[in-house]
């Protein structure tokens, strides 16, 4: 038996208008999550990693597009198609939802940071009193203290605190899908830890999969079943985890691992 | 010696923010009583805690913010009375990469005008050579072709090429000493590699110095002169060779939390318990801060908090009542000794 993926994406494009030119970010891409499936997307920065995660959820404020196509689709539904509507009803309940790479420019600055995680909550009264879910779900991410933070505005918070509020926002929904750009980048070591712990928690308690866009290679090795290398808004190579790392197809991929290792002591390379 | 170039004397940030139900303020002590002299040319790399008041220190170092206590020195000369043309010189010499690249670009002009209004400004290039010396800073910085990038607005740009605006935009002025909060993290490792390589270049030439926070703690063992490491508002140890020899167990704690690049070794794909908590509890009265979390503790540090003291020939100072002990430790294995942070 073979399953169906859970997002499916064919010969995706996003060009982009800059003035007189146009910016091709994603240029024919395919990409494919099965249900409960962990992928890491590396690669370089600006080769559209950011670009694909936004089209895939359709959050795209303030970009001036050229050219959109391709396939794209959730549970089956096609998503380029869908009305505003129902992409919503999508992110809201059980669907897919994003954690940004800039957070600062997707919390609301005048809202208590607690309130927006309630709003994203899914509803489900089955798991108690909304407050008591916020301060769980603040508990998960490793902010002390939540029901201080909670009360906090977003510049009253520490960069990775900010991180940690966004994760929260996105497991608040219950999401089957879990889009995360960099999501660990402003968190020190022992809290990157808990809450990829947290994470890997969720995505088998729940069987939510995820996909995770970032730099490090230490969390593509914890955490990810398959990865997609991008280049210049296409995929050079997808391999299985230990497969890319041990046998790595493109120069890049070679020497992004090569560069990674050299950085660790001993005790830590692969 | 030299004189430091940037000083901070028993320096205290606290935040008040309005209570959400009820009249009263909230205080947050983000820094608690930091001394720190920060040498011309040196690299000093701030690591630790999430929350821990990296930014706050950065903020203080630059004038951003007022200490609630205590002073910040510029060459000497406490910051809250410098003359206004050695306010100029700090102006000039002392830049910044700050932590969210995308709220410290303006959001209305393009790179080229936001970055060639500076360069007229501090008369860097004639106008007619602007762009060229645009161009060649962007260059270095990784970004080619480089006039593709001046015309653009930040949002039109990706979150590793607005952080190298910022990079370039500190580098161009030649300061004598740059700021810069996680200047790294959203840059792929070869394009670190490159920026790491145009700092120690700068520094070659110029002779400029870095305070650079990161939680990279690979990049900063590479970079680092010294490396300072916070834990709640305070320095908790600061050093040249913290990497290899940590003295103070949270140092050891960051350490052994690095995620190793096996896929076939994962640490958390093979465990199986409940995830590790970070510690909740307010901090301690009296004791030691770090004494929730420590797997050292002993009767003492919950009575008396550790100061900041020397612990070895090499001008290494830790905060914790066994560092030398502790010290020893790691000295005499290679192994991690410590029980990892799943176990704490
Ligand atoms: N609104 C926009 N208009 C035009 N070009 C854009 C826009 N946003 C991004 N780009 C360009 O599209 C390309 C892909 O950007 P994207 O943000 O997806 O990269 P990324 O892979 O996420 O990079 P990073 O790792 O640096 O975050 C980049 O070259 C970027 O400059
Ligand atoms: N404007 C503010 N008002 C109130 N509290 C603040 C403010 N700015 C920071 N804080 C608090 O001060 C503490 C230190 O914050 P700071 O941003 O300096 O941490 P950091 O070490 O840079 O953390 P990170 O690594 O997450 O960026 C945090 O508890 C934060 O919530
Ligand atoms: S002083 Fe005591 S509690 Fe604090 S870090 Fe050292 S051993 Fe641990
Ligand atoms: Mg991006
Ligand atoms: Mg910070």
């Amino acid at each position: 038996m073979s399953l169906s993926p859970l997002l499916d994406v064919r010969d995706l494009k996003v060009h982009l208008r800059l003035g007189p030119n146009v910016v091709k970010a994603i240029d024919g891409v395919d990409f494919r999550i099965m249900p409960g499936e962990c992928v890491g997307i590396v690669g370089e920065s600006g080769s559209g990693k950011s670009t694909m995660a936004r089209a895939i959820t359709r959050l795209m404020p303030n970009v001036n597009i050229a050219e959109l196509s391709g396939e794209l689709s959730f549970e089956g539904q096609d998503i380029l198609a869908m009305p505003d509507g129902a992409l919503r009803a999508l992110r809201r309940g059980r669907g897919f939802s994003m954690i940004f790479q800039d957070p600062l420019g997707y919390l609301n600055p005048t809202q208590r940071v607690g309130r927006q995680i309630e709003e994203a909550l899914s509803c489900d009264s089955s798991r108690g009193s909304n407050r008591n879910r916020v301060h769980t779900l603040l508990d998960e991410v490793g902010l002390p203290d939540p029901a201080n933070v909670a009360r906090r505005y977003p510049h009253e918070l520490s960069g990775g605190m900010r991180q940690r509020v966004m994760i929260a926002i996105a497991l608040a929904s219950d999401p089957q899908l879990l889009f995360a750009d960099e999501p660990t980048t402003a968190l020190d070591a022992t809290v990157q830890l808990q809450v990829l712990q947290t994470l890997y928690r969720l995505h088998k308690e729940r069987n939510m999969a995820m996909a995770i866009i970032t730099h490090d290679l230490g969390v593509v090795a914890e955490l990810c079943d398959r990865v997609y290398v991008m280049r210049a808004g296409k995929v050079i190579e997808s391999a299985e985890t230990v497969r890319l790392f041990e046998h790595p197809q493109q120069d890049y991929s070679r020497r992004l691992i090569e560069l990674s290792t050299r950085r660790l002591p001993r005790e830590l390379q692969a | 010696m030299s004189e430091p170039i940037l000083r901070l004397n028993g320096v205290e940030q606290i935040y008040r923010s309005r209570n959400a139900n009820g009249p009263g303020w909230n205080q947050v002590r983000a820094v608690d009583g930091v001394d720190l002299d920060i040498r011309e040319g040196e690299t000093l790399a701030i690591v630790g805690e999430s929350g821990s008041g990296k930014s706050t220190l950065a903020k203080l170092l630059l004038l951003l913010n007022r200490p609630t206590t205590g002073e910040v020195q510029f060459r000497g000369t406490s910051l809250s009375a410098l003359a206004s043309a050695d306010y100029q010189a700090f102006r000039r010499q002392v830049q910044a990469v700050f932590q969210d690249p995308a709220s410290s670009l303006n959001p209305r002009m393009t790179v080229e005008r936001m970055l060639g209004y500076i360069v007229q400004r501090h008369a860097l290039a004639t106008p007619g050579e602007t762009r060229q010396f645009l161009a060649g800073h962007l260059a270095a910085v990784g970004l080619n072709p480089p006039e593709s990038y001046l015309e653009r607005y930040p949002h039109q740009l990706s979150g590793g090429q607005q952080q190298r605006i910022a990079i370039a935009r500190a580098m161009m002025l030649r300061p004598a000493i740059i700021i810069a909060d996680e200047p790294l993290s959203s840059l792929d490792v070869s394009v670190q590699a490159q920026v790491l390589q145009l700092m120690r270049d700068l520094h070659k030439t110029t002779n400029v110095g870095f305070v650079v926070i990161s939680h990279d703690l690979g990049a900063m063992e590479s970079i680092a002169d010294r490396t300072a490491v916070m834990y709640r508002g305070r320095i908790v140890e600061i050093g040249r060779s913290i990497y290899e020899r940590p003295y103070h167990p949270y140092t050891k704690l960051l350490l052994d939390a690095r995620l190793s690049l096996d896929p076939r070794r994962s640490r958390i794909r093979s465990m199986s318990a409940a995830p590790s908590r970070s510690d909740s509890s307010a901090p301690a009265q009296g004791g030691c801060r770090f004494r929730p979390r420590c797997a050292y503790a002993v009767e003492i540090c919950a009575t008396q908090a550790p100061a900041l003291k020397p612990v070895d020939q090499a001008g290494t100072m830790a905060a914790c009542h066994r560092a030398e002990e502790i010290g020893a430790l790691r000295a005499r294995s290679a192994e991690p000794t410590v029980p990892s942070p799943l176990e704490v």
